[in-house]
C-alpha cells in the first residue's frame, strides 16, 4: 500500500538519473526539471521528489528561479493533499516569500511582490483544504481571477481536487447529505450525480423526509470497527529463558 | 529490524544491558583493529617513501591544519578568524581529496574524522547564521561590505562539495550497499576506500549531508542522503556518542517536519532511551556536549506527542513531565492558548535554520530569519490540528453521538464540527516506516480512536490494548529460578 516518498510511478528515466546523481546540484539540469514540470502539469502525473529537487536549485542559484514553475510545482502538489508535499515545498522557498504584504509593500523588492502574492494566496488554498473547508476551497478559488491564472496551466486540476476530496469524504463518511456534499464538491445537479455515481461508484438517492442522501460503500476506513490490540509474541523473548533452562538443569 | 523489536516498553533492563555490552566488546575489537591499522600504515610510509624535505614542511603544516579543523570556534569568532578557518578546511580538505593517491594522516584520535565533520558544518552553519543576521541589522557598514566582497566563502556548493567528495573517494555509498547485501565491503572499497581515515570521513559526511540539508529545509532529501545506513546499534556511527546523536535528532526532527510523527516519537524514544541508560559511563566532554540537545528532543517529542498521542516509554514520560510537565499538559490540552507553547518549544528545539544564499544587503526587511519562516510553515498544521485533543475527549465517551449535540457540548457551529472531524480524520492516518529506506512506510491509522459518519450520527470505536501477558509471565518465570 505504501510507497516509498522518492517513488514516482511515471518518472522517466534520465530523471532517475539526475535525481541519483551530482547533477541534481548542476544549475544547467533546471531547464530539464523545468520541462518535466511542464509535462506533469499536461499529463497529470506527478513527481514530487524531482519537483523538490528543482526547487532547491532555485533556492541555490536564485537568479534562475521562475515564478510560473514555482507556482506550477504549488498548484500540482495541492491536489495530493493531505499529503505533506505542499508544505515541503514552501520549506523550500525564499524565507521572506510568506511576509505578510503589508511589510513588503513599504519598499517593494525588485520583481519578487508577485510571487510573494501568488504563494501566499495558494498557501491559503492549501489551508482551507488541511482544515478540510472544502466548501470554503472552492468559494476562495472562485473569488479571484488570479486563481484561474495560476491554476490554468495544470490539466484537469478541478477534477483532480474533486477526486482528492471525494477520498477523504469516502473516508470519514457512511452516509451524507446531498447538500452538504454538493457544496464540498462544488458540483449541482446532473453533473453531481454523474461524478458522484461513476466517478465515486457511491449511491444518489433519498433519506427520511425526502432529503436527499448519497450513500457511500463500505471501506476499510469507514467502517470504524472496534479491535483490541493482542501483543505480539516472538520467540526470541524467551530466549534467555529456554537458555537459562539448559545451563542449569533442575 | 532490531530497532522495530525494540519497542521501549516491551524491554526489561536486562536484555538490553546485554545488547550493549555486546556492542562494547565488539566496539573494542573495532578499535584495536583500527589502531592497528593506522600503526601498520604508518610504518610502511616511513619504510617504502623516505620523505622529501618539501613534504615534511608541508606536513609540518598540514599537522596544525588537522588540529586547527577539529577545533571548536570561539563562541565570539571575528570574521577574519571565521574566514581564515574556511581557507583552513579548504585546504585541508583539498591535501586529503586531491594528493596524488590516498595521503597518510597521523590523526589525534578515534573520533578526529567525526569531529572534523562536525565543526566543519558547524562553522559553516554559525557562517550563514551571523551573515543572515548583520543583513537584518543592517548597522555594521563594515562586515556588511566584507560579506558583500566574498560571497563565496562558506557557500553553499562548496561545502556540499567537499561532503560528496569525501562520500565518493572512499565508494561509501558503494561499501554501505554491499555490506547490506552481505558482501565484503573491501571489494568495492579502491584505494582510498580500503584506509580507516577516509572510510571514517565519507562514513561522516554521509552524516554531514542528513545535517546540511535538514538546515537548509530539504527534509525529504535528508532522508533519502541515509538509504544505504541501517540504524540500528551496529552502525558505525553508534560508535561515536556525538555522531549517533546527532543522526537521531536529524532524522527524527526531518520525520516531524514530514509530518509522520510516529517514526519522529520512534527516533526521538530510541535516542533517549540509550542516553538515560548510557548516561553513567560517559561522564566526559563528550557527554557535555549532548545535553543541549537532549534537552531539545525532550522538547520536540512533547511536540510530536501532543500532535499524534503516543504511549511513551516511562522513562522519557517521566523526564519529559519533569522537563516540560507544565507545557506538555497545555499543548496536550490545545486550542488557541497552546500555540504559542508550540512556538516557544518549536524555536528553542529546532535546528539553526540557514538560507544557502547571501542575504541582500540592500533590503534588510526582506531578510527573514529562516527560523521565523520554517515555524511559519510547520504552526499553519498545527493550527488545523488544535481541536483535535477537546474532540478526542468527548468522542471517548460515546459509541454513537448526534452532530449537532456534540456541537452544542463544543459550543461550536454543527458544519464546523463536521471539519474537524474530518481533519480528525485525516490527521490520524499518517505514513509509518516499517523497512527498507527511511522514506518508505505503509499508511496506516495511530489513532486509537475511530469514527464514521452517517448523516448527523457519529459512529464511534475504540482500538483496546488487550492484556500484556508476556512480561509479566517471564518476570515470574525468572524469579522461579
Amino acid at each position: 500500500m505504501g510507497v516509498p516518498f522518492d517513488y514516482a510511478p511515471d518518472r522517466p528515466e534520465y530523471i532517475e538519473n539526475i535525481l541519483n546523481g551530482l547533477d541534481r546540484y548542476n544549475p544547467e539540469t533546471t531547464t530539464v526539471f523545468q520541462d518535466y514540470v511542464n509535462q506533469q502539469c499536461e499529463e497529470r502525473t506527478y513527481d514530487c521528489y524531482a519537483n523538490l529537487a528543482l526547487l532547491k536549485l532555485y533556492q541555490f542559484n536564485p537568479h534562475l528561479t521562475r515564478d510560473e514553475t514555482i507556482t506550477n510545482i504549488l498548484v500540482k502538489s495541492l491536489t495530493v493533499f493531505p499529503s505533506p508535499d505542499f508544505s515541503l515545498c514552501l520549506h523550500l522557498l525564499p524565507p521572506h516569500i510568506l511576509l505578510s504584504p503589508t511589510t513588503s509593500a513599504s519598499s517593494p523588492p525588485a520583481g519578487d511582490a508577485p510571487l510573494s502574492e501568488a504563494v501566499q494566496k495558494l498557501s491559503i488554498l492549501s489551508n482551507h483544504l488541511s482544515a478540510a473547508q472544502y466548501t470554503a476551497f472552492w468559494q476562495t478559488l472562485d473569488s479571484d481571477d488570479l486563481y484561474a491564472d495560476l491554476v490554468a496551466d495544470v490539466s484537469g486540476f478541478e477534477e483532480l481536487m474533486r477526486v482528492r476530496i471525494a477520498v477523504m469524504v469516502g473516508q470519514a463518511v457512511r452516509e451524507v447529505e446531498r447538500g452538504v456534499l454538493e457544496g464540498w464538491l462544488s458540483l449541482r445537479g446532473g453533473e453531481f450525480e454523474r461524478f458522484v455515481r461513476e466517478v465515486c461508484g457511491w449511491e444518489v438517492g433519498v433519506g427520511e423526509g425526502g432529503v436527499g442522501v448519497v450513500r457511500v460503500p463500505l471501506n476499510k476506513e469507514n467502517e470504524a470497527k472496534g479491535t483490541v490490540v493482542r501483543e505480539n509474541v516472538k520467540f526470541d523473548q524467551f530466549s534467555r529463558m529456554i537458555r537459562r533452562a539448559y545451563e542449569q538443569p533442575a | 529490524m532490531s530497532l522495530a523489536q525494540r519497542l521501549p516498553y516491551q524491554n526489561g533492563n536486562a536484555p538490553a544491558r546485554r545488547m550493549e555490552d555486546a556492542s562494547d566488546d565488539e566496539e573494542e575489537a573495532l578499535v584495536n583493529n583500527y589502531k592497528e591499522q593506522v600503526r601498520f600504515d604508518d610504518e610502511l610510509s616511513e619504510v617504502e617513501l623516505p620523505m622529501p624535505v618539501g613534504q615534511a614542511q608541508l606536513g609540518e603544516d598540514i599537522q596544525s591544519r588537522i588540529t586547527a579543523a577539529a577545533t571548536p570556534l570561539e563562541y565570539q569568532a571575528t570574521l577574519e578568524t571565521r574566514f581564515a578557518s574556511y581557507d583552513n578546511y579548504c585546504s585541508l580538505f583539498h591535501f586529503i581529496l586531491n594528493s596524488d593517491g590516498p595521503v597518510d594522516l597521523d590523526v589525534p584520535s578515534y573520533y578526529w574524522a567525526w569531529d572534523v565533520i562536525d565543526e566543519f558544518i558547524y562553522q559553516f552553519n554559525s557562517f550563514c547564521s551571523h551573515r543572515n543576521r548583520v543583513a537584518r541589522k543592517g548597522d555594521n557598514a563594515e562586515e556588511i561590505q566584507i560579506l558583500r566582497d566574498n560571497p563565496n566563502t562558506w557557500g553553499c556548493y562548496s561545502v556540499l562539495n567537499v561532503l560528496y567528495s569525501l562520500i565518493q573517494r572512499s565508494q561509501m555509498n558503494e561499501q554501505l550497499a554491499a555490506i547490506k547485501r552481505g558482501e565484503d565491503p573491501a571489494a568495492v572499497a579502491g584505494d582510498y576506500g580500503s584506509r580507516p581515515l577516509y572510510r571514517m570521513l565519507g562514513y561522516f559526511s554521509i552524516i554531514g549531508l542528513l545535517r546540511v540539508h535538514c538546515l537548509l529545509g530539504d527534509f525529504s532529501l535528508a532522508l533519502k542522503t541515509l538509504d544505504d545506513i541501517e540504524l540500528n546499534k551496529k552502525a558505525m556511527f553508534a560508535r561515536v556518542m556525538a555522531a549517533h546523536f546527532t543522526t537521531y535528532y536529524y532524522v527524527g526532527f526531518s520525520y516531524m517536519m514530514m509530518r509522520r510523527y510516529a517514526d519522529a516519537i520512534r527516533m526521538f524514544s530510541h535516542i533517549l532511551i540509550y542516553v538515560s541508560r548510557t548516561k553513567n559511563f560517559q561522564k566526559n566532554a563528550q557527554y557535555d556536549s549532548i545535553t543541549k540537545k537532549n534537552d531539545q528532543m525532550y522538547a520536540l517529542i512533547a511536540i510530536c506527542v501532543a500532535l499524534c498521542p503516543t504511549r511513551l516509554d516511562d522513562t522519557i514520560h517521566a523526564a519529559l513531565r519533569e522537563k516540560h510537565g507544565d507545557q506538555f499538559a497545555r499543548m496536550q490540552r490545545g486550542g488557541p492558548e497552546s500555540l504559542p507553547i508550540f512556538e516557544e518549544l518549536f524555536r528553542n528545539s529546532c535546528p539553526k535554520f540557514i538560507s544557502p544564499t547571501p542575504p541582500d544587503f540592500d533590503n534588510p526587511e526582506i531578510n527573514v530569519d529562516p527560523i521565523e519562516h520554517h515555524l511559519t510553515i510547520f504552526m499553519e498544521d498545527v493550527r488545523n490540528n488544535m481541536w483535535s485533543s477537546t474532540l478526542k475527549s468527548y468522542l471517548k465517551l460515546y459509541t454513537t453521538m448526534d452532530l449537532r449535540k456534540l456541537a452544542g457540548f463544543l459550543e461550536c457551529e454543527p458544519e464546523k464540527l463536521r471539519t474537524w472531524l474530518l481533519v480528525n480524520k485525516q490527521r490520524s492516518r499518517q505514513v509509518r516506516w516499517s523497512e527498507n529506506g527511511l522514506l518508505d512506510g505503509d499508511i496506516v491509522s495511530t489513532s486509537d480512536l475511530d469514527f464514521a459518519l452517517q448523516r448527523d450520527l457519529i459512529h464511534i470505536s475504540e482500538a483496546k490494548v488487550g492484556r500484556r501477558l508476556v512480561d509479566w509471565y517471564l518476570r515470574n518465570l525468572a524469579r522461579t529460578y
